[in-house]
């Protein structure tokens, strides 16, 4: 009996849903457009790639009466092809627009998704302050009456440039040049910053530059690559950021003291991550205090921080997606490296990733502790 | 569809009402040639909507002169249930080609299909029994890679397409130029069939469904997975679980995965098939073992098919047993028969599941219980309310978006036609065939007509004598400046040769005649006939560079053959004529001296 075999009767127990499929081309982005459709875009530099926006298997959207629904399949919806790869990728809210961030990081392209046909065209590009060959902008979408796009490589080539007009609204102007790992718009008036060293800062875009941030080294400073994500935002006290860096180390931070983690733990995972620009950290929508975490090899480990504080230093995951490892891989190639996740909006325990094999699954994992 | 004018191609009527529903029935013209591939029921629809129209193929009715051959894919009845309508009914008495799996699979399926719309729905207007055996009767079973001649122009070849026990891809070749439909097919083996295949035969037209061309499939593990999870779950608590199934459909799939699992889990639970099951199945397969995989004809060698350590025959009694216990019954849609006399038994209690497999024609109890409904009304008014829970689960084996490419990618096709397709373009699929795999891409939609222009080549192969005389004119031949060669083509037993005239004339033991043009040209010219010739000579040699222009020692003129001579005509000492002459082959330059000749002379310098 192959070890495929086995592991799919070890999932029995583990997942309540599990699904697997396979893309025409790996991706790093999973972007959500409603609750029941992903973007998926490739990130090759010799070939076209292609940007799909996928509908979720119809088992996993119906609420009641799932089991007269067969279908199990994702649906290809809309279709666009991009010479560039494709590394980040954002649905502006409202609209049937996309913009796409890649190499040469030169400029950003605004795509079109069709109403009348299932394509997805180039409309326009926007450029950046900044033209540099090798890094490229990182991506985030104010979602207000008049949307704006919040792009930069680097803290001085941040900008918001306003989508229809194109003029530019905000700018960092500073001149440092710390390199940017993500950008996260909070609310109308805030986004997070969180730079590759591991300095985080939440800025307000009505001040002209004056973030609050840790400006203490990082929590590291050893060489490694950081990145952050901000959980429910303005929902009461309490640790909503988390800062993941390439040796392991998970940090929860307060917004009202970012120089002084709340937490901060070792997670065992294999380390250095073999890319890491595919680190990833999220809190999970529908969960209290739950995380996931990807990038450093085939897995997503998902972790419960309820008590964690500063005592705790090892931690062991809630529960760890291993099915990367086992389904897709044939023994022969390579172990695959997840390139991204996400979580579900609705459905508090299903979570989406992809590897850098084109393999994508989407799996609803058991909590073993709750009670049966 | 085919050049030089003729042909076309046409889409009946075809195509579903979404989903899985549809029908397949495409009428194919290729170098003159009519062939209906596959013959299908809606199975969506109750009223003469679900046969298709086939006055769409030809005004006049005479189907069996118009068609040169049906073809049948397999045995699903969205591909083969209008066929004893089509035959018998509408009236045609042509040749019908199908594997021999398909053969004997068919008029089951048929026959079951017309139970349920005859007996239990009373309808009329239906194919009777008889019908469907007439039918069968006109059928030419094929083997799969064999060609068969249809008639002494027109020739078919079956490949495999895995999706279900016999169903076939097939290529149609007329001549130079051929057509592959694909029916259904499946690109990944499964535990029982094994994938689709076919060569680089690179037809003209690969035909292919594109229901799923636009879906990403759910691997099959983890749809294997989803059906042992509810199956598991089921025994765990204690109830029961009925698999309503087709004898020869995914039972023999589903039962091989379950042996797998029991055995790994190391499970007591039992689980049974119905013996009409074992007896029919195992009867089918031993006929066709070389249709299924390589793992099961290693297997079958050594026990029979459903020779299971933990699947066994089931009992009727069996199914007032106590406790948890797993049941594959037939009939497949809960009709009739065990699988309904065990579901009456089972429904009332909510710890129990039934796993529908596949689709179920409307008027079964099946299609109720997946439409929703909860309360049955069963023979006698009596009233059956359904506690157990109902599962669908789709194990139909498809080729999806990244199948389709690969099989294209196999058969490599001028073109590609994508039929079922659903009424929003489907442009990217599209674009990304074409891009991808270098071809060209049509979606018709119902009633379409798609005409594809093809260019059949002729093989003509040339005389060594004749090619060696052209080379030695010279020049070499050049891509961009083709030259005129002549020759004579003999047509001969479908074999085309140019050869030299001479080489011709000889073969058909013909004597040559030699043609020649005289014209006369009228100057006007007082001198005498030999100052006129050489006035001509210098004339034509100043205004034809190109050419070889000659005067000879007896006062004529020649270019390159053509000879022209002066004469004086003894009536009118001002005019002179001159005889222009040349053979059949200079007709061009002779015609062209002519009128220059006719132009008249330069005035001379004194």
């Amino acid at each position: 009996m192959d070890p495929g075999d086995d592991w799919l009767v070890e999932s029995l127990r583990l997942y309540q849903d599990f699904y697997a499929f396979d893309l025409s081309g790996a991706t790093r982005v999973l972007e959500w457009i409603d609750d029941k459709g992903v973007f998926v875009a490739g990130y090759e530099s010799l070939k076209k790639n292609e940007i799909l926006h996928l509908k979720l298997p119809l088992r996993l959207s119906v609420k009641e009466n799932k089991g007269l629904f067969p279908e199990r399949d994702f649906k290809v919806r809309h279709g666009g092809f991009s010479d560039r790869s494709i590394f980040d990728l954002k649905h502006v809210p409202h609209t049937r627009l996309l913009v796409t961030s890649g190499l040469p990081g030169c400029y950003l392209q605004v795509w079109q998704v069709a109403e009348d046909s299932d394509v997805i065209k180039a409309a326009s590009t926007i450029a950046v302050h900044e033209k540099e060959e090798s890094l490229w902008p990182r991506v985030a979408v104010f979602s207000t009456m008049a949307p704006g796009v919040l792009h930069g490589a680097r803290l001085r080539s941040l900008q918001v440039v306003d989508l229809e007009s194109r003029k530019t609204t905000y700018t960092s102007d500073v001149s440092d040049s710390e390199e940017l790992s993500s950008l996260q718009v909070l609310d109308a008036d805030t986004f997070a910053f969180c730079c590759a060293s591991g300095r985080l800062g939440l800025v307000d875009t009505r001040q002209k530059w004056a973030p609050l941030e840790n400006r203490s080294p990082g929590p590291g400073s050893g060489g490694e690559r950081w990145c952050a994500e901000v959980g429910s935002w303005g929902q009461g006290p309490g640790p909503s950021i988390a800062s993941l860096g390439s040796d392991g180390r998970l940090c929860l931070l307060d917004p009202r003291d970012l120089c002084h983690p709340v937490s901060s733990v070792q997670c065992p995972v294999s380390v250095p991550s073999p890319d890491p620009e595919l680190l990833r950290v999220t809190w999970a929508p529908g969960l209290k205090s739950c995380l996931a975490i990807s990038g450093f090899d085939g897995t997503v480990q998902v972790y419960d921080a309820t008590s964690w504080d500063g005592t705790r230093s090892q931690v062991e995951p809630l529960f760890t997606h291993r099915g990367h490892i086992f389904l897709d891989g044939n023994g022969m190639d390579p172990a695959p490296l997840v390139t991204t996740h996400t979580w579900h909006p609705c459905r508090p325990r299903t979570l989406l990733s992809a590897t850098n094999d084109a393999s994508l699954h989407v799996w609803d994992w058991v909590d073993l502790r709750a009670p049966h | 569809m085919c050049g030089a004018g003729f042909g076309h191609f046409e889409w009946l009527a075809g195509g579903g009402a979404g989903q899985d529903v549809g029908r397949s029935c495409i009428l194919v013209s290729i170098a003159g040639k009519n062939v209906m591939l596959d013959c299908g029921m809606h199975m969506g629809f109750n009223d003469d909507r679900r046969f298709p129209d086939f006055s769409y193929i030809t005004q006049n009715g005479r189907l069996t002169d118009f068609l040169d051959c049906v073809i049948i894919s397999h045995f699903h009845l969205d591909h083969c249930g209008a066929l004893p309508y089509f035959s018998e009914m509408v009236g045609y008495d042509g040749p019908i080609y199908m594997t021999h799996p398909t053969q004997a699979i068919c008029p089951i399926l048929l026959e079951d299909y017309r139970k349920i719309a005859v007996d239990k729905k009373g309808e009329a207007n239906f194919f009777t029994s008889q019908m469907i055996k007439d039918c069968m009767k006109k059928v030419v079973a094929v083997h799969l890679h064999q060609t068969v001649q249809v008639d002494d122009e027109l020739e078919i070849k079956a490949y495999y397409a895995g999706h279900v026990l016999g169903a076939a891809m097939f290529q149609i070749k007329v001549g130079s130029e051929s057509v592959v439909y694909t029916g259904d097919y499946n690109m990944t083996p499964d535990r029982h069939l094994g994938a689709a295949w076919i060569d680089k035969c690179r037809p003209n037209l690969l035909i292919t469904e594109s229901t799923y061309a636009t879906t990403i499939r759910d691997s099959k593990r983890c749809r294997e997975r989803d059906f042992l999870k509810k199956v598991h779950e089921t025994v765990e608590r204690g109830g029961k679980v009925l698999i309503p199934v087709f004898a020869l459909g995914r039972a023999q799939e589903l039962c091989i995965l379950l042996e797998t699992f029991w055995e790994r889990m190391n499970l007591k639970v039992p689980i049974y098939f119905s013996t009409g099951l074992t007896e029919k199945a195992n009867h089918y397969y031993k006929l066709f073992i070389p249709w299924t995989n390589q793992k099961i004809r290693k297997t079958f060698v050594q026990r029979n098919m459903f020779e299971f350590k933990h699947i066994k025959a089931f009992d009727r009694a069996f199914a007032d047993n106590p406790g948890p216990m797993v049941v594959f019954a037939t009939p497949g849609m809960l009709h009739a028969g065990q699988s309904l006399q065990i579901f009456r038994k089972w429904a009332g209690n909510e710890k129990n599941m039934v796993i529908m497999p596949g689709y179920c024609v409307q008027g079964t109890v099946g299609h109720k219980i997946l439409s929703g409904q909860r309360k049955l009304e069963m023979e006698g008014r009596q009233v059956l309310e359904v506690k157990m829970q109902v599962e669908y689960m789709s194990f139909s084996a498809h080729a999806d978006a990244k199948g389709i490419m690969q099989l294209v990618g196999q058969a490599e096709p001028e073109s590609v036609l994508l039929v079922h397709g659903e009424a929003k373009k489907m442009e990217f699929l599209k674009q990304k065939i074409e891009q991808e795999l270098r071809v060209s891409c049509y979606m018709p939609a119902n009633g379409e007509t798609v005409t594809l222009p093809t260019s059949p080549s002729i093989p003509v192969g040339i005389s060594l004598g004749l090619l060696k005389r052209e080379m030695a004119q010279g020049l070499l031949p050049d891509a961009k400046k083709p030259r005129l060669l002549h020759g004579t083509l003999i047509m001969k037993d479908s074999n085309f040769r140019l050869v030299s005239s001479e080489q011709a004339l000889k073969e058909l033991g013909l004597a040559e005649h030699q043609l020649r043009f005289t014209c006369r040209v009228h100057l006007h010219d007082t001198r005498k006939e030999q100052e006129t010739a050489l006035r001509v000579y210098s004339h034509l040699k100043s205004i034809l560079k190109d050419h070889c222009v000659q005067h000879l020692p007896d006062g004529s003129v020649t270019v390159e053959s053509i000879l022209i001579q002066a004469a004086a005509p003894s009536e009118d000492p001002g005019t002179k004529v001159l005889l222009v002459s040349w053979t059949y082959q200079d007709e061009e330059l002779g015609s062209f001296l002519t009128s220059l000749l006719k132009k008249g002379l330069p005035q001379a310098p004194s």
